[in-house]
């Protein structure tokens, strides 16, 4: 207990510098803003900073509580789209719309909107308080892990990644696949022989990180939204008569916001499950307890608890997917992948030797998680409106903008034309995948973990000699083969009883 | 019409892609029981798998788009990429500016409008990464003046 507390005064005193604070709150508000934009998620504003953050000096640590912050920012701005507009500001907030919408019809916007803030701040705090608790000792249990056992979990994480996606698995594993091919273009580190490189000296060093995840991420996103004319959104909605949620309401939403806190974090942990697998089995959750229970709940026509339960399970998941990032080396979910491209920037590999190796990094993240979610919900409330204001921007202004700064972040890295005809090509190919509804995060993991899967294997076959046994030989290999296999068949089955039902 | 037969063949196309280009990785000096090579052949033969299966099942038409709309995809396609190539050579401000009113044009700006949008733009981008931020831009023709 005793630890705990060194660690977070530890991590309270790196996270309270003035530099920090600022870009915990720079972070927060951007974030929020690109919630709020509908097409625009946490992942393409990570994708967006990085480069800059990185091309700004930025120490590590800073570098990672601003994307967090986004992330987190993010997470909360979601909701206002989706109780304003009926249209999800990002994807892990389309369970918001479902009871956020008719509540707006009703003349409840701004009581859904605060509820909604409240519930994501209670979502978050109980998944910071979870890496508090939990973090250290999945890392410390982190360090029996050999290579084989990392190939292993890495492979889980793509299992839980693709099988949660839902119906088109055939088509997550190949975006999983091409991404693990990205990652093998460049020099191999381990014999110094060239693959895939075609002589041209900018891919010697493989393709940037940056460039694939701004290619797929804000490129493509322009051309997918040139499919249709778009007109900035106009907001119409009742006029609220209250601006805040009252007691009543509070207590009336409480034990759903924290049941839906307690299961999204724990989904978060989850390698490859992420917010949006969160929000939907709470809020599924919710609603048959409380339908059997309550014969007044009108989830689906305007309840609160509709709107509280996804909201506090969303965020709790994205600050849950930091565990196995942390811990493991593992990203938890698209956005903490993007965030482990980040750290590689820095020639910093998380997993469980971060702990000791990079404590301030760690618990820094950790308490400024705390702070930016404080100065998050002081913002989602009173400045509501500024934020929706941003729906107003017409999209003449807005695109260009993306595009100038996705263009400074690539070039910012090697001030070099070739990365920016390569970011290009990339989103066009990004296009693509997603006409034909390939998943892009699969892409991102395989992306980020392929250089690491690969040694993992090599050196675990090193030591046996080529013998492929040792992938199943030690207890922790088993359990992780049989997790592989579970995550796999249960959700297909489970699908399956489901069809069966409905007929 | 383009469905997942499509995807199956590119799938196809890639896995050989992979095979061709790969099948002669050898290290000069091997020390280690697996090579540079096994991991991409491993890469190219669960491709293959997933577009065979893809070729085989079909299904699932996308979505066609209008024509109106792949023009203007082609044209935003045009744009960016020539943005990329005149970056560095007539310099941020100007580039962007020129990316920024075509691109406004494209989502139904006004000229007036997307004009403006694009000088002011360029002009403040510029101040605010390369000299607030210390994000290095390149400042191409108007090199004299800044």
């Amino acid at each position: 207990m005793s630890g705990i507390l060194d660690h977070l005064s530890l991590g309270f005193g790196v996270a309270a510098s003035p530099i920090n604070l600022l870009l915990a709150l720079v972070g927060a508000f951007l974030g929020t803003i690109v919630g709020v934009l509908p097409g625009l998620g946490p992942i393409n504003g990570v994708a967006m900073l990085i480069p800059i953050a990185f091309a700004m000096n930025l120490p590590p640590e800073s570098a990672l509580i601003l994307l967090a912050a986004v992330y987190v920012g993010a997470e909360y701005g979601g909701r206002i789209t989706s109780i304003l507009l009926n249209v999800p500001g990002e994807a892990a907030s389309v369970m918001t719309t479902l009871d956020g919408y008719p509540l707006a019809r009703q003349g409840l916007a701004s009581v859904a909107l605060s509820i909604s803030a409240w519930s994501s701040f209670v979502g978050s705090f109980i998944g910071v308080v979870g890496i508090v608790f939990f973090a250290p000792i999945l890392a410390k249990w982190a360090l029996a892990f050999g290579p084989a056992e990392y190939f292993l979990l890495m492979v889980f994480a793509f299992c839980a990644l693709t099988s949660l996606l839902g119906d088109r698995p055939v088509k997550g594993v190949l975006a999983a696949m091409i991404g693990l091919a990205i990652s093998t273009i460049g020099i191999d580190s381990n014999s110094g022989v060239y693959r895939y490189t075609f002589d041209i000296p900018n891919l010697a060093d493989g393709m940037a990180f940056v460039v694939v995840v701004i290619g797929l991420f804000a490129v493509s996103e322009m051309l997918q939204m040139l499919e249709n004319v778009l007109s900035g959104h106009s907001i119409d909605v009742p006029k609220s008569t209250r601006k805040l949620f009252n007691f009543k309401e509070l207590c009336f939403t409480w034990w759903c916001t924290v049941r839906s806190g307690v299961i999204g974090f724990f989904i978060g942990v989850l390698p490859g499950a992420g917010a949006s697998v969160a929000s939907a089995v709470t809020y599924a959750n919710e609603k048959r307890h409380y339908e059997n229970k309550d014969p007044n709940a009108k989830f689906g026509k305007g309840d609160l608890r509709g709107v509280a339960a996804p909201e506090a399970a969303n965020n709790a998941s994205a600050v849950g997917s930091f565990i196995p990032m942390l811990t493991l080396g593992v990203p938890g979910s698209g956005t903490t992948a993007v965030m482990m491209g980040a750290l590689s920037l820095y020639s910093i590999t998380p997993g469980p030797a971060l702990f000791e190796s990079q404590p301030e990094l760690v618990w820094g993240l950790i308490a400024s998680l705390f702070i930016a979610n404080f100065m998050l919900l002081l913002m989602n409330i009173p400045l509501v409106n500024i934020f929706a204001a941003m729906l107003r921007v017409p999209p003449w202004l807005l695109v260009p903008g993306i595009l100038v700064i996705s263009y400074i972040g690539v070039y910012a890295l090697h001030s070099a034309t070739f990365d920016l005809g390569l970011v290009v090509a990339i989103g066009v190919f990004g296009y693509f995948l997603r006409k034909f509804g390939v998943p892009l995060p699969p892409l991102v993991l395989g992306v980020v973990l392929g250089d690491m899967m690969e040694q993992n294997l090599r050196r675990a076959l090193s030591m046996t000699n080529g013998e492929l046994s040792i992938l199943w030989q030690s207890t922790i290999s088993k359990g992780l083969i049989f997790a592989c296999l579970a995550i796999i068949i249960v959700p297909y089955f489970y699908r399956q009883f489901k069809k069966r039902r409905a007929h | 019409m383009l469905n997942d037969r499509w995807l199956g063949v590119f799938a196809i196309g890639l896995s050989v892609f992979l095979f061709w280009f790969g099948h002669g990785l050898e290290a000069p000096f091997a020390y280690e029981p697996v090579g540079p090579r096994a991991f991409p052949m491993l890469l190219a033969a669960i491709i293959c798998l997933c577009g065979l299966i893809l070729l085989i099942k079909g299904g699932s038409p996308v979505a066609p788009n209008t024509h109106s709309a792949n023009f203007r995809i082609l044209l935003m396609v045009a744009i960016i990429a020539a943005y990329g190539m005149l970056f560095q050579l007539l310099g941020f401000i100007i580039a962007t500016t020129l990316m920024t009113a075509c691109v406004a044009r494209l989502f139904g700006g006004t000229w007036l409008r997307s004009a403006t949008a694009g000088i002011l733009m360029g002009v403040i981008f510029f101040f605010l990464f390369d000299r607030l931020l210390d994000v290095v831009l390149p400042s191409g023709l108007l090199r004299a003046w800044l």
